[in-house]
């Protein structure tokens, strides 16, 4: 009232059709549909990132989960592999692998004229088709069941790198004239024999539970030790950082007196999440190994470190959750008579959970993928042996998943290109899994008031 | 004779259940109440009226001492339940919070279910022995709040999924439900439409048989329908206190008179 006579009288409405749009509607239309298109084509550009990395890495990578693989019969003869006869295990385990290389490679000699395949290539060219890891499975198997020599047995074998390459289109036989690791006439007798069936590409569960095998070797390489590492240094970052930070986040949100002192706690937790990631490396080797002196490239240490980087990711995830119950809730609890802690712990912390478990999940996610302090405290070690199981695992060496994506690209070796891709993919099929979980939970428990 | 006329006169005016004395409320350096004594009576419906901000809900909150969750709220001057000073060092608030229940301006149920919202105060002050004991008192308590009829078959459901008017009333069985001796409201009709109101308003009316019930409220119709006693705030200041009847006919201070009539607030 007091307003619209203190404005005084206002003026006449001018007198317009509804019809014509003014200058300045037009305008402002205008401006709106160019923003529309500016938002539109930066998400179709997001998009396209997306697809163009998927299709490159599922190009690349999706052939390592395949293997070629030959299977001829062998022949484990007594005078070579037990010299001194007695079939006792320790005197066996003195015919070393490469007392085994002849054996096999005089085995598909045989089963390649049996099978009345023409070539000019020699022994040692034929043998030359098997991977340099097959002898060594079939000593492993012979040296675990001694009763096997003097036995004609199947043997399934990894064929090499380049035969393998040529199986999957990456060895061609123009490229193997240049390679001084593989020759033409390889490749025709390989094709010979996969005509025979004596090799076949089939799925390769061994890429995802073998260890790492060395630069000469990518057909045998796996991902089992970076896998268990993983999983290792997982397990510790939710057994630690979930509780700890939980923990603080309710005694920050909810009973911290709000003075200078938590202040400055709150504006260093935000800066911690911050640092970047090879900082908390660099503390974990100066802290964890060198100070503490836990083993190097040990899960143990790979998971204190990344507790430390995802712990202010969950402590500011949760304080936000916690933040977001209704106050009325609180009250309503307190006026009951509830004490803080039963008005926090009954009521509060249900209503954040989703909150806690989404911002948990996407901190591991982040610690999952995450390589540059890894490389710092020594897990870019080369690891054949599995580590054992918990807790004694936590101290055996290990690798982990972008460590391994990170080492196999570093190789000189086509043929890990593909395995870096391979690995790729397993990691972000962890990854998609983890979020989806994340969102399920988010859905499972959240609740309206 | 005479003897007669006063046993009469004691029926009539209850015992005292709550007594302040010179309270003053701050918040931060804001002088927010400024010395009030109000006396709270067994068995009787006190209203709280006032224009927005005169500290009302504030001084409400200290008689359960709900204001020690502000940390910038300071009380002093006395207030006692029963003659036992409730800002005693030694009485721990949790326990006063029990005896003083409080009911909300917006309806807050716990996203629970219903049995649960009601059962949940008996189950943390350990009021019942078993299930059969907790059913009871659950019952008893949603009965009192007029919501049995309504909520019988559906204990099972959350309470936030009843209507506002029942969800006020849930928190009324829920208030009820750790047998308060004094029921603090804090304006618990104004989310509420007419009808809603009227139910609450009667079922105050009949809490008032066992509870000393203390309400806020912004409509003066209402606290002239409720209440026996009312306390007219201004600015801080409790301006008025009286029986319901004598402020709203013959105020003694013209600005109670002001407000009743319209002319501020």
């Amino acid at each position: 009232m007091t307003d619209a006579t203190a404005a005084g009288v206002p003026d006449a409405p001018r007198k317009s059709s509804l019809y014509a749009a003014d200058a300045r509607t037009t305008r402002r239309n205008k401006a709106e549909k160019r923003f529309r298109a500016y938002g539109l084509s930066a998400v179709s550009l997001g998009l396209l990132a997306l697809v163009l990395l998927l299709i490159s890495i599922l190009s690349n990578g999706l052939s390592s989960f395949r293997q070629t693989y030959i299977t001829i019969p062998v022949t484990l003869s007594a005078e070579r592999l037990d010299p001194a006869g007695n079939r006792d295990a320790a005197e066996m385990a003195r015919v070393t692998t490469f007392g085994y290389v002849p054996l096999l490679g005089q085995s598909l000699v045989d089963y390649v004229a049996a099978a009345g395949i023409e070539t000019e290539l020699g022994a040692q060219e034929i043998g030359g088709l098997i991977s340099g890891e097959a002898p060594a499975q079939v000593r492993a198997r012979v040296l675990a069941n001694p009763g096997l020599i003097g036995q004609t047995i199947q043997v399934d074998m990894l064929v090499g790198g380049r035969i393998d390459g040529f199986f999957k289109g990456r060895v061609s036989m123009d490229s193997a004239g240049r390679d001084s690791n593989v020759s033409p006439e390889q490749l025709l007798l390989a094709q010979a024999l996969a005509d025979e069936g004596a090799i076949v590409t089939r799925f390769n569960w061994r890429f995802i539970t073998a260890p790492d095998a060395s630069d000469t070797r990518p057909e045998a390489a796996g991902l089992g030790v970076a896998i268990i590492g993983s999983l290792y240094m997982m397990m510790i970052v939710l057994v630690l950082a979930l509780p700890i930070g939980v923990a603080s986040s309710i005694y920050l949100e909810e009973f911290a007196p709000k003075n200078r002192i938590t202040d400055i706690i709150e504006v260093n937790i935000s800066n911690l999440a911050a640092v970047p990631s090879i900082v908390f490396g660099i503390l974990g080797l100066a802290i964890f190994i060198n100070f503490a002196g836990l083993p190097q490239s040990a899960p143990i240490v790979g998971g204190l470190v990344l507790t430390l980087m995802t712990l202010p990711t969950i402590i500011i995830a949760t304080r936000a959750s916690l933040r977001a119950v209704p106050p009325s809730i609180r009250s309503a609890a307190l006026g009951l008579g509830a004490s803080k802690m039963q008005s926090v712990f009954h009521h509060v912390l249900p209503l954040a959970a989703p909150g806690i478990l989404t911002g948990t999940i996407i901190g591991l996610a982040q610690a999952l993928g995450e390589t540059a302090p890894l490389l710092l405290i020594g897990m870019v070690a080369f690891v054949r042996d599995y580590p054992s199981a918990p807790l004694e695992g936590f101290f055996d060496p290990a690798s982990a998943l972008p460590v391994q994506v990170y080492n196999w690209t570093q190789r000189s070796d086509p043929a890990f290109v593909e395995r870096a891709s391979g690995a790729i993919i397993v990691l972000l099929v962890f990854l998609i899994f983890m979020n989806a979980m994340a969102v399920l939970l988010r859905r499972r428990f959240e609740r309206r008031w | 004779m005479n003897d007669m006329r006063a046993v009469e006169r004691d029926v009539d005016i209850h015992e005292l259940k709550m007594q302040a004395r010179g309270v003053d409320v701050f918040y931060g350096d804001n002088h927010a109440i400024k010395s009030v004594d109000v006396d709270i009576e067994d068995k009787t419906v006190t209203a709280f009226i006032g224009p927005s901000g005169c500290g009302k809900s504030t001084f409400l909150r200290c008689l359960n001492r709900m204001n020690d969750t502000i940390d910038i709220c300071r009380v002093t001057g006395d207030i006692t339940l029963d003659t036992e000073n409730i800002y005693d060092p030694k009485v721990d608030p949790v326990q006063l919070r029990a005896k003083v229940g409080m009911v909300f301006q917006k309806p807050n149920p716990f996203p629970k279910s219903i049995y649960d919202n009601v059962a949940y105060g008996p189950r943390i002050h350990g009021l019942s022995r078993n299930k059969a004991e907790l059913d009871e008192i659950v019952e008893r308590s949603l009965r009192r709040a007029a919501l049995w009829n309504e909520s019988k078959d559906r204990l099972g459901e959350p309470g936030t999924g009843l209507s506002g008017g029942q969800q006020q009333r849930l928190c009324i069985a829920r208030a009820v439900a750790t047998n308060p001796e004094v029921l603090l409201m804090d304006e618990p009709c104004s989310a509420l439409d007419p009808i809603a109101t009227a139910q609450i308003e009667e079922l105050i009316d009949e809490l008032r048989s066992q509870y000393s019930v203390v309400i806020v409220t912004h409509s003066m119709q209402q606290a002239a329908r409720v209440s026996q006693k009312t306390a007219f705030f201004h600015l801080g200041e409790l301006v008025e206190f009286g029986e319901t009847k004598h402020i709203f006919t013959n105020p003694d201070d013209p600005r109670t008179e002001s407000y009743i009539t319209g002319r501020i607030g």
